[in-house]
């Protein structure tokens, strides 16, 4: 390559590298730094070191929020997750295909604020729609969903399956229309029944799609922010927060900056173990020969 | 040839068919909402349906008390120019890390795409500290460059990967013609990149009108803060907010993100294949 030509190329890389790297990497560095002071962000910064990341072992208020930020991810696994997956698998090729796909679309196309809003409604104790089903399976008295522990998260999660619930199913029928068709008419020839066809063709087929589906439905469920702010703020008393909720808190309500900025890089920590086999993939270096 | 219908798939149908009835429940639900006045919200019962009609006339009163119509442009204009700025910074570095191949093109693309991996809990101090130091808090644009910055790492990635499946001859064809590199991006390479503009700008638009965190800290003034701080502002877990305001505040500030999907719809699948495929 010319000189003047590899100057050209490093100034287009330029505005995107400074952008990222100013705003994102160096702030990423700064976080992990400030995670080991004592900070109210007004007066003087204190180094404790690690004082910061002991101290969430007796704070009981992350205790609960790590625990229900466990309950979010193995809630995605089951429902939005798996009955994505099995929704999709009935759907997939029969005549309202796509009315079934576009009416678990539409979630999808509104924000978790909005999302947030409509299910804050809907499970609100006087006016909420929720309540006014109770009878018919038999219950005659008004439930406090959003201030009653563990109908708090339940009901959180609720909203979050609405709305991500479209997004895997999607991903799954995708995986789906790959599959090719010999392969479970070879089977059913064999005499496969429906469920061995599921287990030993279609299953196995649809792997490399369901670690995807299955990494990013984790990562987002870690991340989830929104619905729980709109909902219930975290409350109440603190009881329906996640770890990305407590991080907020604790930082711009509590003003604890040193330690939100810890919870963050525990968070952080946890989302990229888990990401790490999409990371994996995701930097291999074949793309670049064409 | 009779179809056989057996009990098990009569079951499926209608499990299926009360799912969808539950996710109907709460878009129905909006639109019973938003279309009562405030007196036929308290009054009817929660499956009656309005004889008012007052959606405009509640959307006028959320104007009035949230100023939804302000935050609406400000969001409007933070999606455009902050997907706009990602879309040309990153389709340009693309264009450069994968077809000019400049020395350590590769661990400059990781820098950047590392910037998608963390939670964005990871920024929020810094970059709030920053911004307050450099007199960009609360503005706009301040705003338009986070937005940017964070739109950038997943834009370029999509370029990266459209730029690798144009074939190299149309590239010689226009080294020939005498095409710089610069040229050759601006006149070859971009004019063709509808499919990963289009992906790009459905993705991060959506995610820049939905945005919540980084304008909750990042602003405090109606005159920069996005919409979907106004919008959770109208509700909240102890009430006390007019629900048919409310919920016509909900579809106004969903109809951009709505039409983005019908508009982009096909782009939709195809942006999902492309950053799957990828992985």
């Amino acid at each position: 390559m010319k000189k003047g030509d590899q100057i050209i190329s490093y100034a287009m890389i330029l505005p995107a590298f400074l952008l990222v790297f100013v705003l994102l990497i160096v702030p990423m560095f700064q976080n992990i730094y400030y995670s080991f002071f004592e900070w109210d962000g007004l007066k003087a910064p204190v180094f404790i070191g690690l004082r910061n990341y002991v101290s969430t072992i007796s704070d009981n208020n992350f205790i609960v929020s790590l625990r229900n930020t466990l309950i979010w991810v193995g809630f995605t696994l089951v429902f939005p997750v798996m009955g994505g997956l099995l929704i999709a698998i009935f759907i997939n090729g029969i005549v309202l295909e796509n009315f079934f796909k576009s009416i678990f679309f539409i979630p999808i196309t509104i924000s978790f604020v909005a999302t947030g809003i409509i299910w804050n409604y809907m499970f609100s104790r006087e006016m909420g729609v929720i309540n006014n089903f109770l009878p018919l399976i038999g219950i005659h008295k008004k439930v406090s969903w959003l201030t009653e522990v563990p109908l708090n998260t339940f009901a959180l999660l609720i909203g979050w399956t609405w709305q991500q619930l479209g997004i895997n199913m999607v991903l799954f029928l995708m995986g789906l229309v790959t599959i090719p068709k010999d392969q479970t008419e070879a089977a059913m020839i064999d005499g496969a029944n429906k469920w061995q066809l599921f287990i030993h063709v279609t299953f196995p087929m649809l792997r490399p799609i369901t670690t995807i589906v299955i990494t990013m439905a984790m990562v987002n469920s870690f991340k989830a922010f929104d619905i729980i702010y709109v909902m219930t703020r975290g409350g109440p008393a603190r009881t329906s927060e996640t770890l990305a909720v407590t991080m907020f808190r604790e930082t711009f309500t509590l003003f604890r900056m040193g330690y939100g900025a810890a919870i963050s890089v525990i968070l952080s920590v946890i989302v990229i173990t888990v990401s790490s086999v999409y990371i994996k993939r995701m930097t291999r270096k074949d793309l670049l020969y064409y | 040839m009779r179809m056989k219908i057996r009990p098990g798939r009569i079951i499926l149908y209608l499990v299926i068919i009360i799912l969808v009835l539950i996710w109907l429940l709460p878009v129905w639900t909006t639109f019973s909402v938003a279309f009562k006045s405030p007196q036929e919200y308290l009054n009817q019962k929660f499956y009656q349906f309005t004889r008012e009609f007052s959606i405009i006339e509640n959307l006028k009163n959320t104007f009035k008390i949230y100023r939804l119509h302000k935050h609406f442009f400000n969001s409007l204009m933070y999606a455009v120019t902050g997907a706009g700025i990602a879309i040309l910074t990153a389709s340009m570095a693309g264009y450069s890390i994968i077809r000019l191949r400049p020395r350590f093109n590769f661990p400059l693309f990781l820098i950047i795409y590392s910037g998608t991996l963390f939670p964005f809990q990871m920024y929020l101090i810094p970059v709030y500290k920053l911004f307050y130091s450099i007199g960009l808090y609360d503005t706009k644009l301040g705003m338009i460059l986070i937005y940017s910055a964070i739109c950038i790492p997943f834009s370029l990635f999509v370029y990266r990967g459209f730029y690798t499946t144009i074939p190299k001859e149309i590239e010689d064809a226009a080294k020939l013609d005498g095409c710089g590199p610069f040229k050759s991006y601006l006149f070859i390479f971009l004019p063709q990149s509808v499919a990963p503009t289009a992906v790009v700008a459905l993705f991060q638009m959506t995610w820049i009108w939905n945005d919540l965190l980084f304008g909750m800290v990042l602003t405090r003034s109606p005159s920069a803060r996005p919409i979907m701080i106004a919008l959770a502002s109208m509700s909240g877990p102890s009430g006390g907010t007019i629900m048919p305001y409310t919920m016509s505040g909900v579809i106004f500030t969903s109809i951009p993100t709505i039409l983005l999907f019908v508009l982009l719809r096909k782009y939709f699948i195809s942006g999902m294949v492309l950053s799957i495929s990828a992985r």
